[in-house]
């Protein structure tokens, strides 16, 4: 029963846009010591970037990531910070961090020859993973209860609401474009 | 009263690789191996010891993909077809070795195998495995776990909730489509956990997972009793972690039992060494020199080049098969009589391992499982056998903390599926997450060719996000076949994201597309719903 259809006719002559068109930049967690952040620059958004700065100005920029460590088990928290120059043609990049157990999230824009750095888009945080035993000892034991345990699911009753179950997520967030250029309009630091 | 506890768990996962644009595949023939070597002998003996009424205790954790193809009408025709080959070379294979001292008792080793298990999985089995395994969870020999449902690598998936979400929620529909029950536990794909992952799994009724030792050993705060006990995360979900040194004694090629000389040679095969006249029809495909599962030789020494290899002598490997059972069986026993005196209470041992080794890889494995199994059962009293789930019920207070973010790849964390051979995968990925969380919010109501095409959406999504692609581009072996398998998949998921959004669906190529990226029949896209829009439903309780 061989069926008489091809990898192309499954494909439908498609093949994956290099580009999707969107502003986005996103964290991912390697190691304990390296995070991979990948971004797009919408052409609308560097468009608009070309127009707003003077040309002079823009050709002497560079494209930097910034990478935010915050405190210890505080997330939101900033701790400190350090910048990566970066090719311009560099859609992604390995970041070496070296703090296992931390939360990062990086920033990614353009230092102009003021050496102000400019903000465009904002990643999710990440934690590092750990590379060694914790130094925290505090027990805290519990009994499960498992046979009591409920099994929930979503599956089939997408439409039943209760406000008070809602749970927030913390989503991958991706600014809209007038929150970015509202942001472009002044140095983040 | 036993001093401690071993949970010996198998995971047993493949690719969803079935190709009905081809008559013959290679990667097809992964699952036909697996199935012939692995999956079918381990069942056979598992039944026989139940029948035999030994009392053992394992943990089988099979992939919604293995479980799919297993079910599948075509693969299942196929599979007969290798099979009846496979039994038609080895009856040659009889003749032709006639009167030949060496040999002769080896062909027939193989012929009798391969006709036992083509009787087992036809006569007893129904064509039908996942049978044998829901019988044997329901007479308390085995406890089936699950995993994500086309094994996504979640740390690197969950950036959207809601792809994790699909990916177990999925799973565990299908799981309990088979088996009749929701699963109690689940293996994190490459034993990946990443921080919050938990949330995921609680939501969806899952009472355990499994780490690799690192996992848990850098739990904060500091686990009290190692790897030898689960911890507990905050929102109630159980954590047990693989035992380094359980592990070792299985896994290593070098220090490793199946490394032993008197096994059998994974290498020497009779698809390369016999004339090509003799062989080419029996090849998969057909003329193509390959493995066939015929194996004459022993590893015959560390350093033993192919072509010095001696003579297999199955009455000798399966004396080192009984010996390394009584082995690993000791060590064990040492294991927990030291532990349970440290720790004031039995400790358990996790050893998990990959189901392929045993019977492809490691010829012996099933036989040495076997043995170990009867002789945990017969001649000892230190040690019991029991499933992850067991454990728990046995009501040990469990300490509260949180596994690291890690996975049992090289290198111990999340480099192997991120890397630069793979990283180009990740934004199609997530774009495609968001796309398919976008649409399945918008069209939640929709029935008919729209909510197929949604559904072969999600099928597609969820097939592109599995761990083996970008897993296969590291290691660099059939590194094209996996950049394709992901390119496809997005490629169609994105010409069905274009045709939703615009309301135009060719409901012809989708036909075709349903036909061959066929697996979960009774998927809901609706998994992907943005979750703010969505609510947690009590919908059943588990009596266990």
């Amino acid at each position: 029963m061989e069926l008489q259809v091809s990898r192309e006719e499954l494909n439908a002559g498609g093949s994956l846009p290099p580009f999707y068109e969107e502003d986005v930049l996103v964290l991912l967690p390697r190691d304990p010591y390296w995070l991979h952040a990948y971004w797009e620059i919408s052409s609308a958004t560097l468009q608009w970037l070309v127009e707003e700065w003077k040309r002079e100005e823009w050709d002497s920029s560079v494209r930097q990531i910034r990478v935010y460590r915050h405190l210890w088990e505080k997330e939101g928290e900033i701790e400190t910070f350090f910048d990566v120059e970066l090719p311009p043609t560099a859609g992604n990049w390995y970041l070496e961090v070296s703090q296992p157990d931390y939360y990062y999230h990086v920033e990614f824009g353009w230092k102009k020859n003021d050496g102000k750095f400019y903000s465009l888009l904002s990643s999710n945080t990440v934690r590092t993973p750990r590379d060694r035993i914790s130094s925290i000892i505090d027990e805290n034991w519990t009994l499960p209860d498992w046979k009591f345990r409920r099994l929930y699911r979503r599956i089939s009753l997408f439409n039943i609401s209760s406000p008070e179950l809602i749970r927030e997520h913390p989503h991958f967030s991706r600014r809209k474009n007038q929150d970015l250029r509202n942001k472009m309009k002044g140095p983040a630091v | 009263m036993p001093q401690g506890f071993l949970s010996i768990v198998l995971h047993a996962h493949l690719p969803y690789v079935r190709h009905p644009e081809h008559e013959y595949s290679l990667e097809e023939k992964w699952y036909y191996e697996a199935m012939l070597e692995c999956y079918l002998p381990l069942l056979r003996r598992m039944e026989n010891m139940k029948n035999e009424g030994i009392n053992f205790r394992l943990t089988f954790s099979i992939s919604p993909t293995l479980l799919a193809m297993m079910e599948d009408n075509l693969l299942r025709d196929r599979f007969k077809r290798y099979m009846q080959n496979l039994q038609n070379l080895a009856h040659r294979e009889e003749e032709r070795t006639a009167g030949d001292a060496t040999f002769a008792p080896l062909a027939r080793l193989y012929r009798e195998h391969f006709d036992q298990i083509a009787e087992y999985y036809h006569q007893r089995c129904g064509e039908r495995p996942s049978r044998i395994l829901k019988e044997l969870q329901n007479d308390g020999f085995v406890e089936v776990i699950t995993t994500a449902a086309t094994h996504g690598y979640l740390p690197l998936l969950d950036i959207q909730k809601e792809s994790a979400y699909a990916q177990v929620a999925a799973s565990i529909e299908y799981y309990t489509d088979i088996m009749g029950e929701p699963p109690r536990g689940i293996w994190l794909p490459e034993c990946a956990y990443n921080y919050g992952l938990e949330e995921v799994l609680e939501e969806l009724g899952l009472q355990y997972f499994l780490t690799d030792t690192h996992g848990l050993l850098y739990a904060a705060p500091r686990p009290k009793y190692g790897v030898f006990s689960p911890i507990v995360t905050n929102n109630g979900v159980a954590v047990f972690a693989r035992d380094a040194e359980t592990s070792k004694q299985v896994w290593s090629a070098k220090e490793g039992y199946p490394g032993d000389f008197y096994y059998r040679e994974f290498y020497r095969d009779i698809g390369h060494d016999l004339s090509y006249d003799y062989i080419k029809d029996y090849l998969h495909p057909p003329g193509l020199r390959s493995d066939t599962g015929i194996k004459y030789y022993r590893i015959s020494g560390a350093e033993a080049p192919l072509d010095h290899k001696q003579p297999y002598i199955p009455e000798i490997a399966r004396e080192k098969a009984a010996e390394h059972a009584g082995n690993f069986m000791f060590n064990r026993e040492k294991q927990v009589e030291y532990l349970s005196e440290v720790m004031g209470r039995p400790p358990i041992i996790i050893a998990p391992y990959d189901t392929e080794l045993f019977g492809h890889w490691w010829f012996e494995g099933p036989l040495w499982l076997d043995y170990l199994c009867r002789k945990i059962d017969k001649d000892q009293e230190n040690i019991k056998l029991v499933t992850p789930g067991d454990y728990l019920d046995m009501g040990y207070p469990l300490q509260v903390s949180t596994p690291s973010s890690s996975s049992w790849g090289d290198k111990g964390y999340h480099e192997v599926w991120l890397n630069g051979k793979n990283d180009w995968l990740y934004p199609h990925l997530h774009r495609g997450a968001r796309d398919m969380i976008h649409l399945a919010t918008e069209h939640s109501d929709t029935e008919g060719v729209m909510e197929r095409a949604l559904t072969q959406a999600a099928r597609e999504l969820l097939l592109a996000q599995s761990s083996d692609w970008p897993f296969i581009m590291t290691v660099g072996t059939m590194d094209e076949y996996a950049e394709n398998r992901a390119h496809d998949h997005l490629v169609r998921f994105r010409r069905l994201v274009e045709q939703i959004s615009s309301g135009n669906i060719d409901v012809q190529w989708l036909e075709k597309l349903e036909n061959v990226d066929n697996l979960y029949p009774h998927l809901d896209f609706r998994l992907f719903q943005k979750q703010e829009t969505t609510v947690p439903v009590e919908v059943a309780t588990i009596e266990k």
